[in-house]
């Protein structure tokens, strides 16, 4: 790896492509075989009932009473009915007549629909509340019911029938609208334009009108579906259309009749209106995973199974390498320096190698999220894990846990906690090193607990598979453990849910959760970093607190200098997958040695000292990326 | 807990009351007057103002509306206009046979629905998923009343091991009455245990991505305490309002498949009343019908705040 | 426009004048009953030309709230706001499109309050289309500018957002915050969400541009150690009430009130130096004062 990976230019390196845009979709839509498969199915079945009259053997209503009820031959291909007529032409004029009315349908139920949903999510209030109500009615009733009601009132007849089954769906499409009308205006850039003076009309309909345009298309082809299955349903048992108009529903409807001695004569138009259907949700399905990208080729798939060493080769690998020591090849030697290698602890309990991992896209290539990092952790240290966002340092966290992301994998290197080494373990042999011998918490509070069970739960588990107690020693255990992380009222907060826990007690009880079965290392994956700056204090506290009382060693993971400052024994460096720089913590803040450390060092803005210009990093890198030794 | 049922009634009430007027007010949309559809070609002008004399049809709308609600609180749907007889009657007998079929298909499509979809849900990507999720599409793609014929075809009408017609009263015989309700069980079952299926697969996939899932397995909780403890019962929420909606659906669907049966449920009644235009039990059939969703869907809605402690009122 | 740059001087009527100001939102209470809940309250500060005043609190201290009612994004429940003598309250419901040229704002998500549909210069050719600057070409023109301004090229006019960096969108959003030429510009976390490397940037880049053009900011922020680098003046907001004002230094020199010297020891340093004793000095803050152990 080149110099030229760090510095400015890749600093401002463009976020990923993102899975949004039409282009987009529409080249994932190309590489979906199943959807394919599905839209040249229904362009099939959309010519056939367009060239009916070309393609059919018969004419609609001939009838043949020399042949009645008969079987398949030569003359007529699929057998005739009960009428004399030729299935297979009624096969064909009924795939019209399901289109016709089911396309009809559809378009009626958006027409209701879609202005609805409209008007309901943009101007809410009296509107929403109204129509609300309206939507709620038409959940307290069977969809097919509405169709029955509709045809007792205006009688049968194909219009109405259109009218009816569009009336079933028009709730659902109004029901979506009106979802995606109430997000979009909530987003900040409808807020950001108002406040430009944009007109809120202008901007409610500019944006949410092409956001509907996908889900419309997907939902519509849904409901096309269904609506075929209703004209059938309606069509069998003879509310549909008019007898003389072939249907697949009423050839159902006949065949039912005779089912008994010609059971054949159900299976041609069950098969087409399964098929049609199929394809018709498969199609829905595939425009909606193609807008999200949400599919993963067979071969990424297998990938991330197949390419991660397992335990047993990292073992070999390490007894073959003879010296444990590695620089990096990536530093130029004038900065070599800047990778101090400090006095180790005596005491190492982690020990990360020569580690590589890597994210595996779903295009083939592979990309480094982590490069040759080399860091340990002695016993009782709290070590600070410092970076920026796109660092490598959650992913690092992840990989001593055994948590890695489906797609990222470690390549190579060793992760050795209290001698056992971590790398290439199966979940069964995960088992014995997690919770008992690391523990973690993670940023967000409200995520980290299962919402829908209690805490006390969330405590006694782990304690019970770590230390193997009865129910009721881990539950005062539990108690304790919360009392432990200052929690008051702790045996009655046992009961409560993490919603009613603030975001400061959240974390607590996450660190309480860690802790259960006395790891040797807890890891804070940015803990602190959505709490408040007094809360944060206070949980930085308690953790040091707890490390003074427990012994364990905590690493912990920050973007925040002020965190690293306050709370750590010593600091690490990254950028961009590297370990620039370690050192105490006294001393880095000090002296640092590394440009960009220094960069980051003086350009922080801090509440106890002013400057009149802060430095930027850029100050600190040439205009070929290279950095600067000031 | 009480607390929570009476705020849910609160919202179910009022809307079992707004469905009643609604489906009182649809006589009122109807071209032309039911009498002249009863009395078909021999209609004359005089004829029709004496069947509307008869059937009341003629006096103000305030006054017809507080008979209703009047009769619909002790129990009384009216009278159909061609037989005469008592809506409520005329429902009483043909409820039962309604009720057992949803009663089973629900049974049958909560087992599928849950149990593929958890199993799926668990293991996405591999063979096994990819199997059962094809056949999930493929169920939600069969019209019900075709399979219905499928399986009786098979099972009755060739391999002679079920019977054709299905219907015995649980009263006169439970064994035949379990029996019979079988196929008709399957047929449903198998629908809406598609669509449960498909739905159950998605939120416990969703679920088991969550944060807290790493939280828990790096505290050391074993991957099936996750996945069946944790994974689940988060997972349940979005599943809950799924069986809500395949249940009004299965009741609809029901309907249709009484045909292929040969079951005396709501189902004949309706068709027959829709295609008479006999308004009072069409009225009879969808108050009945609205006020069964309604009051499942508060099942329901109790269910889900005894699972989720946000839904709960403070 | 050729603006002169205005020390501020209290003999000068403030751009800004929010008097007791009193913010309330609706809250869903239980079946039938709609209750309110005030979430800023007795609020008064005062913005000169020129000037950035800073506000800070915590989560929850309405900080935000505040940003948004001088915004016209919430309705003023009790109080006064009044932007260069004219009371806010008072303009009804539709707010004049020049308030909408003399005020402006820049979010904490860059990413978010840009249109993702749209190539980045239209958001600034929009706005100046709304308020009728100028034909097609010299929008455009006019964008390049305000691009240019903030250290943007013309390749970026025509890229979507999914395509640009936090930093670039920010600078972005800043721009079409600029280009209007306000007199005040409400920056609400404006850079809380960007990379240690480019906050500095920005932070910089809103400092030279109150130099050329002597516009006023509300830099609503959390971090002191920000707020403390770009304000003249700070307000300081708990739970929505303003417990402390002054100018800056001042505040943070000689605090006088226990919220915000509780902040200040709360607020992470810039150096190890020191910390042993400030942790005892929280530790023993939090025996005496019982009031902020619930905080959390």
């Amino acid at each position: 790896m080149t110099t030229s990976t760090v510095g400015p230019a890749a600093a401002s390196a463009p976020a990923a492509r993102q899975a949004s845009g039409p282009a987009q979709a529409w080249r994932r839509l190309r590489h979906q075989p199943v959807t394919l498969a599905a839209v040249i199915t229904i362009a099939i079945i959309i010519v056939i009932a367009a060239a009916a009259p070309l393609i059919a053997p018969y004419d609609a209503g001939e009838t043949d009473f020399t042949s009645v009820l008969a079987g398949p031959s030569a003359d007529h291909l699929l057998g005739t009915d009960d009428f004399g007529h030729d299935i297979l032409s009624q096969l064909i004029y009924a795939a019209r007549t399901a289109l016709i009315v089911g396309v009809g349908s559809v378009l009626v139920a958006m027409l209701i629909g879609v202005p609805m949903g409209l008007i309901l999510g943009y101007k809410g209030g009296w509107y929403d509340r109204l129509g609300s109500r309206v939507m709620d009615i038409a959940d307290a009733m069977p969809g097919i019911m509405i169709g029955f009601v509709v045809i007792a009132i205006l009688g049968r007849g194909t219009l109405i029938l259109i009218f009816a089954i569009g009336l079933i769906f028009s709730m659902n499409f109004a029901r979506m609208v009106r979802a995606i009308t109430l997000t979009e205006r909530k987003k900040l850039y409808v807020e950001s334009a108002h406040v430009t003076g944009l007109r809120n009309r202008q901007i409610v309909f500019g944006q949410v009108l092409p956001n509907l345009v996908g889900p419309l298309a997907v939902q519509g082809a849904v409901f096309l579906g269904n609506a075929i299955k209703v004209e059938a349903a309606l069509s069998f048992l003879g509310l549909g259309l008019p007898d003389d108009q072939p249907s697949w529903g009423g050839m159902l409807r006949t065949a039912a009749e005779h089912q008994v001695d010609h059971p054949w004569m159900a299976l041609p138009p069950g098969i087409a209106i399964v098929i049609t259907v199929l394809a018709l949700n498969l199609l829905g399905d595939g425009i909606n995973d193609a807008l999200s990208g949400a599919r993963t080729s067979r071969k990424q798939r297998k990938r991330a199974l197949h390419q991660a060493p397992t335990l047993a080769e990292v073992e070999e690998a390490k007894r073959a390498v003879s010296s444990v020591v590695t620089t990096p090849v990536a530093v130029a030697p004038a900065l070599a320096q800047a990778l101090v290698t400090t006095d180790k602890h005596p005491d190492t309990v982690l020990a990360v190698r020569d580690i590589h991992i890597v994210a595996d896209r779903p295009d083939g290539e592979v990309v480094p999220l982590v490069s040759s990092l080399d860091l340990t952790v002695g016993r009782g240290e709290v070590m600070g894990l410092l970076g920026e966002s796109g660092s490598g340092k959650s992913m690092l966290a992840k990989s001593i846990l055994g948590l890695l992301p489906a797609g990222v994998r470690v390549e190579s290197g060793s992760v050795e906690l209290a001698g056992e080494e971590l790398v290439g373990r199966t979940e069964r042999q995960w088992r014995e090193i997690r919770g008992k011998k690391l523990g973690v918490v993670f940023q967000n509070p409200q995520a980290n607990l299962s919402p829908v069970h209690t805490v006390g739960r969330q405590l006694i588990d782990p304690l019970r598979i770590h230390h193997g107690m009865s129910k009721a020693v881990a539950r005062d255990q539990a108690a304790d453990l919360l009392d432990m992380v200052g929690v008051k009222d702790a045996a009655k907060r046992l009961d409560d849910y993490p919603h009613q826990f603030s975001g400061g007690m959240a974390q607590r009880v996450a660190i309480a959760i860690a802790l259960a079965g006395d790891p040797d290392v807890l890891i804070l994956d940015e803990a602190t970093s959505a709490l408040d700056v007094t809360t944060q204090s206070q949980v930085l506290d308690l953790v040091l607190d707890l490390r003074e009382k427990l012994g364990m060693a905590v690493i912990n993971i920050t973007h925040d200098l002020g965190v690293a400052a306050e709370a750590c024994d010593r600091v690490a460096i990254m950028y961009h997958g590297q370990l620039l720089e370690v050192n105490d913590v006294f001393s880095l803040f000090d002296e640092p040695h590394h440009p960009y450390t220094k960069a980051l060092l003086a350009s922080h803005p801090t509440a106890d000292h002013k400057v009149d210009r802060l430095p930027t990093i850029a100050d600190f890198v040439t205009a070929d990326g290279e950095w600067i030794a000031r | 807990m009480g607390k929570l049922v009476l705020y849910r009634l609160g919202f179910a009430i009022p809307q079992l009351l707004v469905v009643s007027v609604v489906v009182f007010s649809l006589t009122y949309l109807v071209p032309g007057s039911p009498a002249a559809a009863i009395l078909g070609v021999s209609a004359t002008p005089e004829s029709i103002a004496l069947v509307e004399e008869q059937l009341g049809l003629n006096r103000p709308a305030g006054e017809r509306l507080l008979e209703w609600f009047g009769g619909l609180v002790q129990g009384d749907l009216g009278t159909a206009y061609r037989s005469g007889l008592p809506v409520t009657e005329m429902l009483a007998q043909r409820i039962p046979a309604t009720l057992s079929m949803i009663l089973g298909g629900m049974v049958v499509a909560i087992v599928i629905g849950v149990g593929v979809g958890v199993y799926t849900g668990t293991r996405p990507g591999t063979k096994a998923d990819r199997l059962l999720t094809g056949g999930t599409v493929l169920g939600i793609a069969i019209p019900e009343f075709w399979l219905g014929i499928l399986l009786t075809t098979v099972f009755a009408a060739q391999l002679g091991w079920l019977p054709i017609i299905g219907w015995v009263p649980f009263t006169v015989d439970p064994w035949g009455w379990f029996v019979g309700l079988i196929l008709p069980s399957l047929t449903l079952g198998i629908t809406g245990g598609a669509i449960i299926a498909r739905q159950t697969r998605a939120s416990m996939v969703r679920a088991l991505a969550a944060p807290y899932t790493d939280t828990l397995t790096a505290a050391g909780v074993p991957r099936w305490k996750i996945l069946y403890q944790y994974g689940v019962k988060n997972a349940m929420v979005p599943v809950l309002a799924s069986i809500g909606v395949v249940f009004a659906i299965l009741i609809g669907v029901s309907f249709v498949i009484e045909k292929v049966f040969s079951f005396p449920g709501l189902g004949s009644l309706m068709l027959t009343s829709t295609i008479g235009q006999d308004f009072p039990v069409v009225q009879g059939v969808v108050l009945f019908t609205a006020t069964l969703v309604i009051a499942v869907n508060l099942l329901i809605d109790i269910l889900y705040g005894l699972i989720n402690p946000q839904a709960r009122p403070a | 426009m050729d603006r002169e740059v205005i020390i501020p001087m209290t003999a000068h009527r403030p751009l800004l004048d929010v008097r007791d100001l009193e913010v309330a939102y609706e809250t869903k209470g239980g079946l039938f009953r709609k209750s309110m809940t005030t979430v800023v309250k007795g609020v008064s500060f005062h913005i000169a030309p020129g000037e950035t005043y800073g506000l800070v609190g915590e989560s929850g201290s309405g900080k935000s709230t505040t940003g948004r009612a001088i915004l016209r994004l919430a309705d003023i429940a009790g109080g006064s706001i009044d932007f260069d003598g004219t009371d806010i309250a008072g303009m009804g419901s539709r707010t004049p499109l020049s308030y909408r040229r003399d005020v402006q704002a820049v979010y904490q998500d860059p990413g978010a309050s840009l249109n993702p549909r749209h190539h980045v210069g239209r958001a600034v050719t929009d706005a100046l289309k709304r308020h009728g600057i100028g034909d097609r070409a010299s929008r455009r023109k006019k964008a390049l500018e305000s691009f240019e301004q903030v250290g943007l090229t013309a390749a970026h006019l025509d890229r979507f957002p999914s395509e640009m960096s936090g930093g670039q969108l920010q600078r972005v959003a800043i721009a079409r915050a600029l280009v209007l030429e306000p007199r005040l510009v409400i920056c609400d976390e404006a850079v809380s969400a960007l990379d240690l490397s480019t906050q500095s940037q920005i932070i910089n880049l809103l400092m030279d541009l109150q130099k050329d053009s002597g516009v006023s900011y509300l830099f609503i922020t959390h971090d002191l150690g920000v707020v403390r680098h770009i304000s003249q003046r700070v307000g300081v907001l708990k739970l929505g009430e303003l417990v402390e004002e002054g100018v800056t230094e001042e505040l943070f020199d000689n605090p006088q009130h226990e919220y915000t010297q509780a902040l200040l020891t709360a607020s992470p340093s810039s150096t190890p130096e020191g910390r042993d004793e400030r942790r005892e000095l929280r530790q023993k803050r939090r025996v005496s004062v019982p009031s902020l152990r619930q905080a959390s």
